[in-house]
């Protein structure tokens, strides 16, 4: 187990500490370390670009308070760009290995008191909240799965994904060239060339995610589903969220759910797979596990946790399950497999929390587009009304922000 | 009926939490609380002007700042009725010897270590959150000892590091910490500790981001501690884990009951029959199942054995601050001459005082000791006259080595007895009533040897008979259930037998008080060892020869002899888990001060008569309160 004597956490921790040091003595003052870098503290973007302007940041916003959390960090490099170099890096998946999941035991109420916590222990406040806040922009898979979608309000929301935030707020924060984006929009597989038609006129690399495979419950043939995917992938979508058949899971036919999966993968060609569990289906959190670490092994980059049109949705009791899930595949395998909660996440105040949740349960690496996505509509609009409000000082009225 | 005024002393290391935690039950049944707490804590002087602007009631809630040598002096103010003490456990054995005698009762909370039993069909993640809370977080009490079965070790310690290394320590303003600190002088313990623990050869990992200046402690993670060092022995303090291996349920049990500490465990496994044969066979006061460090003020909290025995929340922390209606009290009987070296050391020699004239009338009894009588270790006896000053019988002069072997009987026939279903129990104790009953006349006569009417000597035996049959129909309903409003599934209040359980009669009603409190701890599941009555002990040793037949040997022992010197005997057993004492003032000043050796809990006299005869004071609800320990034990349920 390798116990290292007397050192103190990892080299990691050594360098935030040196730093912390340093803006003690520029800071001074009595000031209080209130909401101190929070849980943003070393989020430290896969490149280190961008670090001076971050520097220059830190010592401005002074105080005590250094170590300003992931929000310009998180924003050094574009999201798109981002999420072109990980289309290389994809999940080839394992041989199905039952001994992964025979003698898993989730307990629930323990799930539960943690998830209680992690909502409860970290609080980000002011500006670090602002960063928070820009970062979580950039893991939005901003959505519309309507039966009332036409290609003008798709063409809308491709508009939005390209400029999530009002640009002149953009420029207070002085954030507004780092080409903040979302991470993807994600429509039905009908309206893909909309959004690809829509995204280019924008001049925008933004990736077009579609649902797949009978979405949302998948009681559709597997021929069907296997086609519905190449057809999406044909229109241009460079990401694929399909839907499990949650009848294998519920009885237990883990191969055959493997099986199934696999061939999604192979349907998939060069595109992402996001494989949705609909974990309100599934029925248990051990089921939860179960399904999370099959789909990682048949080869999925992303688990999601729902479609989003079932009744209970992305719940952090869940989540937990699935990020513990993703840690195992990862200590088992070196594959780190992507996250994304979808569905219920409607204010900003809960993206922050999805925000600590990974970071506490995943670390630092997995805050980025290519490994976590939040899966929503509204929620982009409450950031900005919150982004609006640090800006201003006030609340935002309904006309202040355009519609998505 | 409320006990009065309360005393409550803090020691640096308990919360204003933990403060709260007392003085609501303590407010809440009428008694007014002064509070010592050490220098430098603002807050519970704040929390008392408060209470002091409350108008109508300015006194009812006092708080001191100052040293903890202040708290003796609290203790031994007339008029303080009840002292509780929350610190370390040699402050509170050195406590427990200076109020020796005096008027309060001392009630003590010692320690804060916990313990966690993490078995492989366990979910291990949710059980290193387990750890997380237990011991790395600022509702942690203190240290933890982590017992990790041998086929999860690997993984759990993988699990632990990488947890470790996401906590954050810092000031408690700051809004995203998992751990503050506490204080220079806790910094200095852990610190002691983990150097002294390094020294002795174990593996010691620190992670987390936390300042590295004092007061902040990182969390800590030891393990590879050789069973024997002094480091394992000695209490973890907090935020220090210390891990160790054991193979089988079994063995974690024996691992986890194998220190002297008793106060809170958890067990995480998905088994339900393995969780719950661990969550009973635990000797501690609280065990979460699955969970760790749960609370709420409708269950009882509290420890057993070197934790100290007081109780805050639920029925058992109001029975803190009450005490039975009709009974006085306290008053101090302090004897300062009384020298606890030499108290009891030696028996007197007890030569026949008149001439002896002829043989004995009988064969001198002996000491009944697992379930046969025995000649004592000492191969003398003392005589026994009745109420004429004649020579009655000779019984046998018990020592310390009967002592010993009576403790050592009594300890073999437990694990039996509790075993024992309750209904099992009662028809043994009816048995043994019924026993007493065909023997009446026998007994009347013995009785009225020693000087008792024969109409009270015939009431004596009917109404120890009934009391008998009272314990044993008492005996079938233990524990309880209990709804916590937050918690989805129940929490048990279980009633646990103390262990072996001494008892020294009084000398008045030497049939009566015999059987009372006999029964009561039978009932309860205890095993005994008792000493009768000294004047007349004849009918107590009547009544062994039914027992004898009825109940399983060794499960009751008495002994005769010099009552000063059995009690000595009996005090100063490190493996006697209570001992009840009604005799002198003396005595029982001595069995206070002896007692802080195993810190077991004692019920003395102070050389008080209780009326036996009657039925609060006989047979009333503090026999039973008295003759078993609570255990809450925790079932969070969901799927």
């Amino acid at each position: 187990m390798g116990g290292r004597i007397p050192t103190r956490g990892s080299r990691r921790g050594q360098r935030a500490r040196g730093q912390r040091a340093r803006g003690q003595r520029a800071g001074g003052g009595g000031q209080r370390a209130r909401g101190a870098e929070g849980p943003g503290a070393e989020v430290a973007g896969p490149a280190p670009r961008g670090t001076g302007a971050g520097r220059a940041r830190r010592s401005r916003g002074g105080g005590t308070q250094e170590g300003l959390g992931g929000g310009e960090l998180g924003v050094e490099e574009p999201a798109t760009a981002a999420v072109a170099r990980a289309m290389s890096a994809r999940n080839l998946g394992t041989e199905l290995d039952l001994s992964w999941i025979s003698k898993i035991q989730v307990n629930q109420p323990a799930v539960l008191r943690r998830a209680e916590q992690i909502q409860a222990r970290r609080m980000v406040k002011k500006e670090w909240q602002a960063a928070w806040l820009l970062k979580a922009v950039t893991f939005i898979d901003l959505t519309t799965l309507s039966g009332d979608d036409t290609s003008s309000n798709v063409q809308r929301l491709c508009y939005k994904a390209k400029y999530p935030i009002r640009e002149d707020l953009l420029k207070a924060l002085n954030v507004h060239d780092k080409g903040l984006t979302t991470a993807a929009v994600c429509v039905y597989p009908a309206r893909v060339c909309d959004a690809v038609k829509a995204l280019k006129a924008a001049g925008s690399t933004i990736p077009v995610a579609s649902v797949a495979t009978g979405f949302p419950a998948g009681q559709t043939h597997l021929k069907t589903r296997l086609e519905e995917i190449r057809l999406a992938v044909e229109d241009g979508a460079t990401e694929i969220d399909v839907v499990i058949n949650r009848t294998l899971v519920l009885t237990g036919q883990w191969e055959a759910l493997y099986d199934e999966i696999r061939q999604f993968r192979k349907a998939c060609g060069e595109a992402h797979l996001k494989t949705i569990l609909a974990t309100g289906e599934l029925g248990s959190l051990t089921n939860v596990y179960k399904a999370s670490m099959i789909a990682m092994m048949a080869g999925s980059d992303f688990i999601k946790t729902s479609t989003g049109k079932e009744t209970v949705n992305a719940t952090f009791p869940v989540a937990i399950v699935m990020l513990r899930a993703i840690r195992d595949f990862f200590w088992k395998t070196g594959n780190k497999i992507g996250f994304k909660p979808a569905g219920g996440i409607r204010s900003a105040k809960d993206s922050l929390a999805w925000l600590s949740l990974i970071k506490e349960e995943l670390g630092d690496e997995w805050l980025t587009p290519e490994l976590f996505r939040i899966g929503a509509s509204t929620l982009l609009s409450d950031i900005e009304r919150q982004i609006y409000h640090h800006v201003t000082g006030r609340y935002a009225a309904y006309h202040d922000l355009p519609m998505s | 009926m409320r006990i009065g005024v309360i005393g409550l002393i803090l020691s640096p290391t308990f919360s204003f939490l933990e403060m709260m935690w007392r003085i609501c039950p303590a407010l809440a049944v009428g008694c007014t609380v002064v509070v010592l707490v050490p220098p430098g804590s603002p807050t519970p002087l704040l929390l008392a002007q408060l209470a002091g602007e409350l108008g109508s009631f300015p006194g009812i809630l006092n708080v001191i700042n100052g040293p903890a040598s202040l708290g003796p002096i609290l203790a031994s103010q007339p008029g303080v009725q009840k002292v509780t003490f929350c610190g370390a456990v040699e402050e509170g054995r050195v406590l427990r010897r200076t109020l020796a005698g005096q008027g309060a009762e001392l009630g003590l909370a010692l320690g804060a270590e916990s313990l966690l039993v993490l078995t492989e069909a366990a979910d291990v993640d949710s059980a290193v959150e387990g750890v997380v809370d237990a011991a790395w977080s600022d509702r942690s009490a203190g240290g933890l000892r982590l017992l990790i079965q041998e086929s999860v070790w690997d993984e759990t310690m993988r699990r632990l590091q990488e947890r470790m290394a996401r906590l954050r320590g810092g000031r408690g303003l700051d809004g995203a910490v998992d751990m503050g600190a506490r204080g220079a002088a806790a910094h200095d313990l852990a610190q002691r500790y983990v150097r002294e623990a390094q020294s002795q050869g174990a593996q010691v990992f620190q992670a987390g981001d936390v300042p590295s200046v004092s007061p902040f402690f990182p969390p800590t993670l030891v393990s590879d501690l050789p069973p024997a060092s002094p480091c394992t022995q000695a209490e973890v303090p907090w935020p220090v884990v210390v891990a160790s291996p054991f193979r089988t349920a079994k063995e974690a049990l024996a691992v986890a009951n194998g220190t002297p500490r008793g106060g809170s465990a958890s067990v995480w496994s998905e088994r339900l029959g393995q969780a719950l044969e661990l969550g009973y066979g635990l000797r501690v006061g609280t065990v979460w199942i699955n969970a760790h460090g749960l609370r709420h003020p409708e269950v009882p909290t509290g420890g057993c054995k070197e934790s100290g025995s007081s109780w805050h929340g639920g029925p058992d922390g109001l029975y803190e601050y009450l005490r039975p209606s009709g009974t006085p009290a306290r008053l101090p009987s302090l004897s300062e001459n009384l020298n606890y070296d030499t108290f009891g050391l030696a028996v007197p020699l007890t030569l026949p005082s008149g001439p002896e004239i002829g043989p004995s009338p009988a064969a001198p009894y002996g000491l009944f000791i697992g379930g046969r009588f025995q000649a004592p270790g000492a191969r003398s006896s003392r005589c026994i006259q009745d109420s004429k000053g004649n020579l009655q019988a000779y019984v046998a002069e018990g020592g310390a080595k009967d002592i010993r072997g009576a403790v050592e009987a009594a300890h073999q026939a437990a694990p039996g007895w509790v075993s024992q279903p309750p209904g099992a129990r009662a028809s043994l104790l009816w048995a043994l009533a019924s026993a007493l009953e065909r023997r009446e006349s026998a007994f009347t006569s013995a009785l009225e040897r020693h000087g008792v009417e024969l109409k009270t000597a015939k009431v004596e035996v009917e109404l120890s008979a009934r009391r008998l049959r009272a314990w044993g129909a008492r005996a079938q309903a233990q524990g309880h259930l209990l709804q916590v409003a937050e918690l989805r599934g129940p929490v048990l209040r279980l009633r646990e037998p103390l262990g072996v359980l001494a008892i020294v009669c009084p000398d008045e009603w030497p049939l009566l008080a015999f059987a009372s409190l006999l029964a009561a701890a039978l009932a309860h599941g205890n095993a005994v060892v008792l000493v009768p009555s000294g004047v007349c002990p004849i009918p107590a040793l009547e009544v062994c020869q039914d027992m004898a037949t009825l109940l399983p040997a060794g499960l009751v022992n008495v002994v005769t002899g010099d009552r000063d010197h059995l009690t000595r005997c009996l005090a100063l057993h490190q493996d006697v888990q209570a001992l009840w004492y009604f005799g002198s003032a003396q005595g029982s000043q001595f069995v206070e001060w002896a007692s802080a050796g195993n810190l077991k809990p004692v019920w003395v006299n102070r050389g008080r008569p209780r009326a036996w005869d009657q039925e609060a004071q006989g047979a009333g609800p503090e026999l039973g309160l008295r003759a078993a320990r609570t255990k809450a034990l925790w079932l969070p349920m969901g799927d």
